[in-house]
């Protein structure tokens, strides 16, 4: 086996490709609809704040615990396409629900259903894109995939902003619900024998199915995975809180644009993530992955220490951009990293779940955290706090994070791993 | 699992004593009808300033152990669910206007400038209330 080229490489057609674009588009959009607007409705439908609180909590611990089952179930699925394409229903039916029957167990199920639903949907999208495109332009993949996301969550924040202004709570609900049709239509445009599902599963391709998976625990005994895994927890750990506090900072601070500026603060990185991130795709195979992750995990204390000493909401606004950086970077590196390390193994959607669930942990500790500090001492020392847990993860990454590029010419082990076999 | 049992017993027991002790309870309750410009809900109602600025939403009441009202809850400011923050206000400084249509509106006697800079209403901690003349009143 000393071919020089390699076999059959992936030719996903335009069509597929510009079909992934819209949908992950329009996944953000359906996405962008809930969180916030789920307590301002239910206040609106006079429920009380322990009942909100109940069925935040709930939705929390479901889309907590979910992580790693939808991640299985994404790597036992043959077909990508149609557990996306299940899942986004979910998610629309679950819209509907808080929109026609705000009643607690009506909404209990519903607000289940799409955290589960989303433990299932962010996997898919990443599985669809490896499996059209394969190893040897995922980075590219990725960075298109964050763009078309940022562009749809920043998008649908301003505009759902709006209809939740002028109108209601209620029809941001309709309009995510109506937004299935056409997620659905684009969805069916991507060609589905294009998407290689043991490629999409992490398997090198055309490899027959039923062969036995990597087991969990070999995979969680990995040791750059365990490594990613904390520093992803130090990450949203030392991030989740910051742009809700700095929000709240902003209200106190400024009374006739704090609602402009907060919005801002929303918007702006998402611009920033949606220009950068092919970008960091491409360099990311250029250059490896480590001098990308840590700029981006720097960023991170800057901007904490920067919230601690600034004070002109203004400038406030300006800092904020760092974090769009920082997604950048994040939002590309996190499955491209767990992909480069489940090569071969079958579970690169299992280990999206764990890497989720490391992710969830952290940006529920978050906000404790901060809490604690600022309610203690005071917003400054917040983010002092916060910056000191950026400051960790970066050292962690720095320290112990190793590179996980696979070597690109080496046509030894690697491309058997990455391209498989020839039939 | 026999104390289990004792306790489920004992507890019937008493729900049977407090059943019998409460007067009269097969008398019809009395019974008053309030017509809806009268009496409303007011959880999760807009709250405007005298100049019409936007104030949040109330979302709790807060009652002293007279049963009287003390203070009102509102969800003030923030975007997308970014940066409001909650902060009690005195019952007094709120006005409910029957409006012209099915609703009150409710209209707070503070500015936004005034409730900005509050601090934020925790449960389980002392609450502090912002009142219309501007002076802070905490809670007994």
């Amino acid at each position: 086996m000393t071919e020089p080229l390699p076999p059959s490489p992936p030719h996903p057609s335009g069509r597929s490709l510009g079909r992934l674009d819209w949908f992950v588009f329009l996944v953000a959009d359906v996405q962008t609809g809930f969180g916030p607007f789920v307590a301002v409705y239910l206040t609106t439908q006079h429920w009380t704040q322990i009942e909100i609180g109940l069925v935040l909590t709930v939705s929390g611990l479901v889309s907590l615990a979910g992580q790693m089952p939808g991640g299985a179930l994404v790597d036992a699925a043959r077909s990508e396409r149609i557990v996306a394409g299940v899942a986004v229903s979910l998610i629309a039916a679950s819209a509907l629900i808080y929109a026609t029957s705000p009643i607690f167990p009506a909404v209990l199920v519903a607000a289940t259903m799409q955290a589960a639903a989303s433990c299932v949907l962010g996997p898919t999208i990443a599985a669809i894109s490896l499996g059209l495109v394969g190893y040897a332009a995922i980075g590219e993949r990725f960075g298109r995939n964050a763009r078309f996301a940022a562009v749809g969550t920043g998008l649908s924040a301003a505009v759902m902003g709006a209809i939740g202004y002028f109108f209601s709570a209620q029809a941001v609900f309709f309009v995510t619900a109506a937004l299935l049709i056409p997620a659905l239509f684009v969805l069916r445009g991507i060609v589905s024998a294009e998407i290689d599902p043991e490629r999409a599963h992490g398997n090198p391709s055309g490899q027959p199915a039923g062969k036995p998976r990597a087991g969990l625990r070999s995979l969680l005994r990995q040791r750059p995975l365990q490594i990613f895994g904390c520093c992803i927890l130090l990450f949203h750990f030392a991030n989740a809180a910051m742009l809700p506090l700095m929000g709240s900072v902003l209200t106190t601070r400024s009374s006739q644009w704090a609602t402009v500026l907060i919005g801002a603060c929303i918007v702006g990185p998402q611009l920033v993530v949606a220009l950068f991130s092919p970008w960091v795709g491409r360099q990311a195979q250029r250059w490896g992955r480590r001098p990308l992750l840590l700029v981006g995990f720097a960023a991170l204390p800057i901007r904490g220490l920067l919230f601690a000493t600034v004070t002109d909401p203004y400038l406030l606004v300006v800092v904020q951009l760092l974090d769009g950086l920082t997604a950048a970077v994040f939002s590309v590196m996190v499955p491209l990293t767990i992909a480069d390390l489940t090569r071969g193994t079958g579970r690169f959607n299992l280990t999206q779940g764990v890497v989720g669930t490391m992710m969830g942990v952290g940006a529920s500790l978050s906000p404790t955290f901060a809490g604690y500090l600022s309610d203690a001492f005071s917003s400054r020392v917040a983010f002092l706090g916060l910056a000191s847990i950026a400051v960790l993860g970066l050292a962690t990454v720095w320290l112990l994070m190793p590179e996980t590029r696979p070597p690109a010419r080496s046509p030894s082990l690697n491309r058997q791993a990455v391209v498989g076999p020839l039939p | 699992m026999r104390d289990r049992f004792g306790i489920v017993f004992l507890a019937t027991v008493l729900i049977a004593l407090g059943a019998a002790a409460q007067p009269d309870s097969t008398a019809s309750p009395s019974v008053t009808i309030l017509e809806t410009q009268e009496a409303q809900s007011i959880l999760g109602r807009d709250v405007r300033s005298l100049t019409d600025e936007d104030m949040g939403r109330i979302v709790d009441i807060l009652v002293d152990g007279e049963g009287g009202v003390r203070a009102a809850i509102i969800d003030f400011g923030g975007f997308l669910g970014v940066g409001n923050r909650k902060i009690a206000v005195d019952w007094k400084a709120l006005h409910f206007v029957p409006a012209a249509g099915k609703r009150y509106s409710v209209v707070l006697e503070l500015t936004r400038d005034q409730v900005k800079a509050a601090p934020e209403y925790k449960e389980g901690k002392p609450t502090i209330v912002l009142g219309a003349s501007g002076n802070l009143e905490p809670l007994p």
